[in-house]
Parts: structure tokens; sequence; C-alpha cells
């Protein structure tokens, strides 16, 4: 039996920080119930669940009947993690490298049933990683971790916003599978971007707009989930790609070469392999997908491209004209390359305004350090337009939503045309909306004849047009 | 062993290698990585500073691999495992240092004699050896060969730091300076320079200054502002407060993460700001505070500044080395002991307002020590930037180290050249303090002034805040801020 949980949000408003409200919250949450929190990005969905655990300052109204064991998976809370584990490797004020804190202590500290734990560890597949830092795990692994840790509390309540994001195919279906096992009784919040994505279980929707709950709908309800489905279906208009920078700073490359050639490419750690023999060309115009389970290495092997991997040096990769380890700077190589990932998402923890995170697309710099010209500027606004962010241009960029967020971090990925452009799983946390918006300008730059598109994504669903060419990574 | 290099200058030389340093400015490094570039650069050690240093160094194109002892390499230690899984060459010294062109030294103080020793008679002919800190050449007037070239690069941030603003596309702060006496082709400063550039260095801020400026100064405000007065300040409030009444978990959390929140005032407008998130009565206390601490420990910070000027510092410090640290161990098993260290923070929630509020005492603390360190640095004739950098610019990163891991695992992280100094310090402070700490009740730390009234008098605030604002470190120091905020934040 669901353990009967009644909650109850009665005129509550939710102040985070100062940069951004829920107002006058009416919601109620009988036992039996499973809701889908959804919403357009920015809207609030995130944080009308994270006040089921506990965040935000209640300005309004109160909430009744909260249980004490609320566990919850999110973005938020996952960068919350990496965050505290990155501030610890700071501590070296002289000379001690941090190692990090193993993904066994991060689970152990919340597991109420050890058995369920290990279990979950098994079938989740994070054996091989127990002993491994929490932070150098890749996104996807990141993220098991984090629910396994939250199903093994037993929680009274479980609010899990955007479960499946990052997910390979397997792990989202197993996972999917357990919930269905365990619904009768845990009591489930979700946030998902997509509501056809809305697993069966789920009774309730609740959609969020501007901070506001402003409809309640029960699944069987088939008149209201109509309605509901036509907010889903708002046409955006016809989108241009704006120009890039008309002066052309890049030093020509020779039409003849490959952009990239990888030649048996491997990467290993003192006791570990993420991947070996990896032969991979790249000829200019030839858009490709890489696919590949969590843990296959499909950013260990772009970061090799990028130059963000050390291991880069040992292997034989030639990109741009360059064969590496020869004395070029790793700006030489950026500079021909737009890129966008979780991980550039976490690392971009700098305080600087929306605009100015658009324009460091110029620099290939995280911030921005040099003086923008009047046309970066322009075109920068251009950019806020499409994305309809121009009153907010001046806003701090660290106060934004995770959908936003990776909405401007695309902007700046593609805001030069770069030769080369790298989309690692770029629509993870973007609405139907916001991904279509996404998938659009990718069909564009992709046709525009100047730039080369390299995408990673899970969803079979957001194939772009123009993409012919593929590369599936194996779990090592 | 050779002699103290700075005892063996005349005073003109002192004087001038003391006031050594100066803020250059980006179009001085248009030259970029020019000057190593096709040079073989050797690091030796990789510890977090060795390797940061170097992925930054090998992703501005120039050559580095490591050389370590043949035992790390043998038992594939840490710093083993670091450079091997970062795609470095490493080798022994014999297979390494003969080929260099470039030996950078990145071992702790402790290991340098026994390390140069060790490479400096397979290192090439008319090479260069690289230093981030002095304290070999100048305290324990290590002689290096007449051919060879020495410099020194310190980024003043901890290695991780250095790695993660090369990757935004910036740096951090760094101080360089070349070795006079080893300078033999004049090229010390054109390497310098592009070895700052490599790390990214030049575009937070290069200030040129020289050995001696760099050790003298580094040494004072380690074990004074830096380290010691945290460590003292620390023991004293923690007590004061246990002494009032305040339940101890909140008094052990009020402190752990009470230095770390003033002092990030303190980084981003100086004392001037930090004293301005106090309200007016509580400024004007903290003022007087700090006045009368001020005057009590002035003779103290005087000695260790002579201390350190005459060589007695290091000089009683390597002996102790000489002894196995027998007297650092013992003083670090000491802080291991104190209440302070064995109370865990408490999990209440407290505010960043609430750390201000709350902690008068701290406030005043931070406030004496950073000035103190800082008027008698100048007065010793170092330099005003560099005075700057080694007391006000460095408390939050000391400070933060608190935060995350109490005293114990400060003084642990930090050198031991730091450590030691700051026990001697906190050992002389804390029964300098006593009588001061005496009358001092929980308003000033633990509980806040608690006033219904809020009012003072214009005459005296107006006063007070002048007293503030001039102080000499508060307008270098928004100098030196502005250059940062200007090449950080330009637009």
């Amino acid at each position: 039996m669901v353990k009967p949980v009644d909650i109850a949000f009665e005129d509550v408003s939710v102040d985070f920080d100062g940069h951004f409200q829920l107002h006058r919250i009416h919601w109620q949450l009988n036992g039996g119930q499973h809701w889908l929190v959804a919403g357009p990005n920015g809207a609030g969905k995130s944080a009308l669940a994270a006040v089921l655990s506990g965040a935000g300052d209640i300005t309004n109204g109160a909430v009744q009947g909260l249980p004490r064991n609320v566990s919850i998976v999110s973005y938020e809370a996952q960068a919350e993690l990496i965050a505290a584990e990155l501030k610890k490797d700071d501590a070296d004020i002289l000379d001690v490298l941090s190692e990090g804190t193993p993904v066994a202590e991060i689970i152990e500290r919340d597991t109420r049933d050890k058995a369920l734990a290990n279990q979950l560890i098994e079938q989740f597949d994070l054996t091989p990683l127990l002993n491994r830092a929490f932070r150098k795990l890749s996104t996807g692994e990141t993220r098991k971790v984090m629910l396994v840790r939250a199903l093994a509390s037993e929680p009274d309540l479980l609010v899990l916003d955007e479960p499946f994001d990052g997910l390979d195919v397997n792990t989202h279906d197993m996972l999917m599978t357990h919930l269905h096992g365990v619904v009768d009784t845990t009591p489930t919040v979700m946030v998902l971007n997509r509501i056809d994505e809305r697993p069966s279980f789920i009774t309730h929707i609740a959609w969020v707009e501007a901070g506001q709950l402003t409809h309640c709908v029960a699944c069987d309800d088939e008149s209201a989930m109509a309605e509901l489905i036509q907010w889903l279906h708002l046409k955006h208009g016809q989108i241009e790609l704006p120009n890039p920078d008309p002066i052309d700073r890049l030093p020509a490359l020779d039409p003849d070469e490959p952009l990239v050639q990888i030649k048996e490419a491997s990467v290993r750690y003192a006791d570990n392999v993420v991947f070996e023999n990896i032969s991979w060309c790249i000829e200019r115009g030839q858009h490709w997908q890489l696919t590949g389970p969590n843990g296959s290495g499909k950013t260990c092997l772009l970061s090799l491209i990028t130059g963000d991997h050390p291991q880069c040096y040992v292997n034989n990769i030639r990109v741009f004209g360059f064969q590496r380890g020869n004395g070029e700077s790793i700006w030489q190589i950026k500079q021909f390359i737009g890129y966008v990932s979780t991980q550039l998402q976490w690392e971009y923890r700098v305080g600087t305004s929306l605009k100015n995170v658009i324009i460091s697309g110029f620099h290939d710099s995280i911030g921005l350090y040099t003086k923008p010209s009047d046309v970066q500027k322009a075109v920068a606004d251009d950019w806020l337009d499409i994305l309809g962010m121009s009153s907010r241009a001046n806003e701090p960029f660290n106060q934004l939503s995770h959908g936003d967020k990776r909405l401007l971090l695309i902007a700046r990925a593609m805001v030069k045309h770069p030769p080369l452009l790298i989309l690692d799983e770029p629509c993870l946390g973007l609405d139907d909306m916001n991904r279509r918006l996404v998938l659009a300008l990718i069909e564009k730059i992709c046709a525009s004849g100047k730039t080369t598109v390299l995408y990673v994504n899970h969803h079979a669903e957001d194939k772009v047009p123009g993409i012919e060419h593929h590369l599936a990574l194996g779990k090592s | 062993m050779g002699t103290n290099y700075f005892n063996s200058l005349s005073l003109r030389e002192q004087l001038e290698q003391l006031g050594k340093c100066r803020f250059m400015h980006l179009d001085e490094f248009t030259e970029g990585v020019d000057a190593l570039k096709g040079k073989k650069m050797v690091i030796i050690g990789c510890g977090a500073q060795g390797l940061n240093q170097g992925l930054n160094l090998r992703d501005s194109g120039l050559d580095v691999s490591y050389t370590l002892r043949a035992e790390a390499i043998a038992e594939k230690r840490q710093s083993w495992k670091n450079a091997s899984d970062n795609g470095f060459t490493v080798g022994t010294y014999e297979d390494l240092i003969p080929t260099a062109d470039v030996v950078l030294n990145l071992t702790p103080d402790k290991q340098h004699t026994a390390v140069v020793n060790a490479v400096m008679p397979m290192m090439k002919k008319g090479s260069c050896l690289s230093y981030s800190h002095g304290f070999n050449i100048v305290e324990e007037g290590m002689q290096i060969r007449d051919d060879i070239t020495v410099i020194m690069v310190a980024p003043k941030c901890p290695g991780s730091e250095v790695r993660a603003e090369y990757v935004r596309g910036f740096g951090v702060p760094t101080l360089i300076a070349v070795h006079e006496n080893n300078d033999p082709n004049g090229e010390g400063l054109a390497l310098a320079k592009a070895y700052a550039v490599g790390t990214g260095g030049h575009k937070a801020g290069v200030l040129m200054s020289s050995f001696v400026a760099e050790v003298k100064s580094d040494l004072m405000g380690e074990q004074t502002i830096l380290c010691g007065m945290l460590q003292t300040g620390s023991l004293l409030c923690f007590d004061k407060m246990i002494e009032e009444g305040i339940d101890a978990p909140y008094a052990a959390k009020l402190i752990q993460y009470g230095w770390e929140t003033v002092t990030e005032a303190l980084k981003y407008g100086g004392v001037t700001n930090m004293m301005d998130r106090l309200s007016n009565p509580a400024k004007i206390r903290a003022f007087e505070l700090a006045d009368e601490m001020k005057d009590i420990m002035r003779p103290l910070y005087h000695k260790h500044q002579d201390d350190i000027m005459t060589g007695h510092f290091s000089s009683t410090m390597m002996a102790d080395w000489a002894n196995d640290d027998k007297e650092l161990l013992g003083w670090r098993a000491d802080t291991a002991e104190s209440a302070f260290e064995k109370t865990a923070a408490g999990d209440m929630e407290i505010s960043e307002q609430e750390y201000f509020d709350h902690g008068i005492l701290m406030v005043a603390m931070v406030k004496a020590g950073v000035e103190l360190a800082f008027e008698t640095m100048t007065d010793a004739g170092i330099i005003a930037d560099s005075a700057y950098y080694e007391s006000l610019h460095e408390t939050p990163l000391i400070a933060n180290t608190i935060a995350r891991k109490k005293l114990y695992e400060m003084n642990a992280t930090i050198s031991d050249t730091a450590e030691y100094g700051c026990y001697l310090y906190n050992h002389a402070c804390v029964p300098l303090l006593q009588d001061f700490m005496k009358p001092l009740k929980s308003d000033v730390i633990g509980k806040g002034l608690q006033l219904n009234d809020m009012s003072v008098d214009n005459a005296r605030l107006i006063e007070v805040n002048e007293a503030i604002r001039s102080h000499p470190v508060e307008a270098i120091g928004a100098e030196l801020r502005g250059h940062m905020a200007d090449m950080k934040r330009i637009v």
C-alpha cells in the first residue's frame, strides 16, 4: 500500500534567493496519486519539485503534510553534489591532489536498506565504479549514482526531476521497471519536459508556467488532457540563423584535409580502460551522430578532439591540420570548434551576463576576458532574440534554470558558425518547444555548408535530417 | 650548505632587492611563449602545483615531461600516477635532467637542498633552473652553478585553481623573479615571462619581484595574518564562546565557516568592505577591538619580521628539520587536541550576514592582522604590492582551508615552513591576548550586539570610516584589485 501521504500547498509563495519565485500555489497531493510536473523551460517545474524537499523560503501560505524522508534526484542536486566535490578539490593550498569521495561512500551516506542498495548497484552496473571518485564519473554515470542513492534510502516521497535524461536505453528501461515495482509503496512526483514520456503509473499532471501552477489535471480526465496537450503545439515562427562575425579571424583550413583524423586511439588509466583502438576520420561537411551506452566513453572521445582530455597528447590525432603534440596551443585548436555538453555547463560557473555568455563563444572562454566588438554584441542580440531572452540580456547567467542555461550554451557554441560543431546531448533538459527549436537550428547549421556537426544523443526522436554518418561505441 | 644569501648582501643591495616589485602590463607579454618554444621543460615533482602547471604549459604548446625519484616510479606512487594518467613522459633524474633546457623544481621547500644537489651536476651547460619559492636560494644560500640561469615563477593560488582558470581562458596572479647572481646570458626575464604566459598568469596580472622580496614577504604573511592569526583567533574565540555558555557545535560552526565568509568580503572590497558588512554600532566596536589588538600584537609582528630578516627564523626551523621535525610534529599533535578542533560543527543554519553579526571579534582580528602584517612588511622595506599579496590577498585562500577541514588539516596542507611559523606565532600570541580577552562577552563573539537602538554618533562614525578607508593597504588593494577586475570583467 502507498503510505498515506497527503500534502497540501495552501496559497504558497516561495522565494529562491531572490532570483526566482513561485506564486500563490494551491496544490493537493493525496495518497495513492503520482504526479507529473510539466511546463516550459524556466517556468518553475524544478523549483516546485524542490519545495517538496525543503528548498526555498516560503514567503506566503504553508505546505502541510510534507513527510520527513524525501529523496530528490535533480540536476540541481547533482550539480550541488559535484560542486561540493570540486570545492574539496581546491583544498590544496599547497600541494595535495584530492582524489574526491568514492561512489560507494556517496551512496552509503543515505542508504537505509543495504541489501536493496547492493541490488541496485548491481542492476545499474555501478559495481566497477564503486571505488572511483564521484566527480570523475561521466554525466550518465553520475545520474545513475544519484538514482541509486535516492531509491536505496527508501523515501516516504520520491521526487525525480528529469530522471531519464542522460541515461542510455538499457538503464532507462531498468529504472522504469524498478519504479513500477516501488510506486505501490512510494508516492512519486516526477518532473519531465516531455509529457509524452511519462510513465503509465502517473495519475496526475501539474502544469507550471511563469512560476504559477496553472493546471492540475487527472490523466483519466480526457477533455482536460486534450486542452493541456494544446499548450505543447504552440507554433514558433520561421527561424533564421544569425550571421557569424563578418570579420573572419580564423586561419584558412586546407580543403583537402579531413577536419579530424584519429588513428587507433586508446584512453586508459592505471587501472582501467575507457576505450581502445578507435579510429575516426571526419571529412568536411560529413555530419556525424555518435551513440553508445553510459560510460562507453563518448564524452571522452570528443574531448580528445577538443583537446580537453590530457591523453590527446599520447594518441595519434590530427585536427584542423595540427598533428597534436607538436607545439600547437590548445587555443589554436579550440578556435575551430563550437562545443556544448553537460560537463561544460557544470564548468560554466562564472558570474557573467546572458549576453556575455553568448559572446564568450567567439573567444572559446568560460567568462569573457576580451573586449567584444560592436558586431559581436549585435550578433549576440540576434541570438537572444531567437531564444526569447532579449529582455534578460544583462541578467546573471548562474541564476538561470538548467534548460535556459543549456539554450544559451548552444547559442554560444553556434555563434561563430565554427568549422566543427560538437553537440554532446544538446537537448538534455529542454522542453518540447525548445527541443524543436534546437533541432531546427542544428538542421539549419548542417545545411549551411560551412559547419560540420558532431552530434551525440540517446533519443531516437531527436534525429536531425542531414546527419547521415553514425559511430556507435560499445561498452569496453 | 651555503650561508644565508640575504645576509651576504650589503645594506644597499638588501634594500634594493626588498623593494623590488612592479605590476607588469599585458602588453609586456607580446612575445607569448616564444622564449620557451621548442625547449625541453622537465618538472621535478608531480603534486597539485607540478601537475597543473605542467598541464597548462603543455596546452600552451610547450614540451613538458616529469622526473621523479626512482622509488616513486618503481612503486608507482601517486605522483607517478598523476603524471602518467595525464599522458606525460615520466623518467628518472638520470633519464631526463641531462636533456632538459629548463628544470622546474616544484617540490616542497624541505626537499630543495637534496633535490637541487642531486640534479645540478646532471644539468646541461647553460640551462635554466626554476623555483616557485625562493627559500632555498635566499635562506639556505644554495649556490647554483654559474652557467645556469635561475628564475622563479610562483602562481599565487592553489594548483587546482591554476588549472581551472587556465581552462576558462584566464589565469591566476603570478609572481616572477630572476636571481641576479645567476643570469649569465641575461635571458632570465624572458624565460620567466614566457613561463608565466604558458600558465596563463599574464592574463591575471604578473608581479615582477626578486627572490629576496618573495621569501621575506611570503614568510611574514604566512606565519602572522594568514595562518598564525587565524589559528590563534580560532582557539581564543572558541574558548570564549564556551565560557559564555554558547552551544559548542554552534561555536565550532561559526568559527570554521566564519573566517571564509568574512574574508570573502575582504577579497571583493578590502578591509573597508568587510567592515561595511557590519552594522554601524558593530563596526565601531570591531574597529576599537582591532585597534586595541594592534597595539598589543605590534611587538610580536615586529619580532616575526625581524627574525625573518636576520635569518633567525629559518635557522631555527632548519634545526628542527635536522631534528626530525620534533617541534613541528609535537605542535601539530597539540593542535589536534584543542577543544575547537575536537568539536564538530553543528548542522544549524547560519546565514551569511549572521557570520558577520555574531563574529565581530573575528572581523576585528582579521582587520588587525591584515593591517599589522602589511604595516610591518612595508616598514621593513617590502614594497606595498608584495605586502598586499602576502597579507590581504591570500587570507581568503587560507580561510577556505579552515572552512573545509579546520586547523589540523589547514596545518597539514600548508607548507611545512608556513606551519612551523604558524605555531611559533600561536604560542606567543595566545598568552599575549589573554588580558585582552578576559572582559569580552558573547556580544562580540557568538551572539551579536542585539541592540534595539542602532544609533551611533555621526562624528565618531565618520572618524572610524575615515580611518578604515585611509589605511595604506586599502589604496594599493583598490589598485591591484582594479587591475584584476579590468582584465577579468572587461565589459
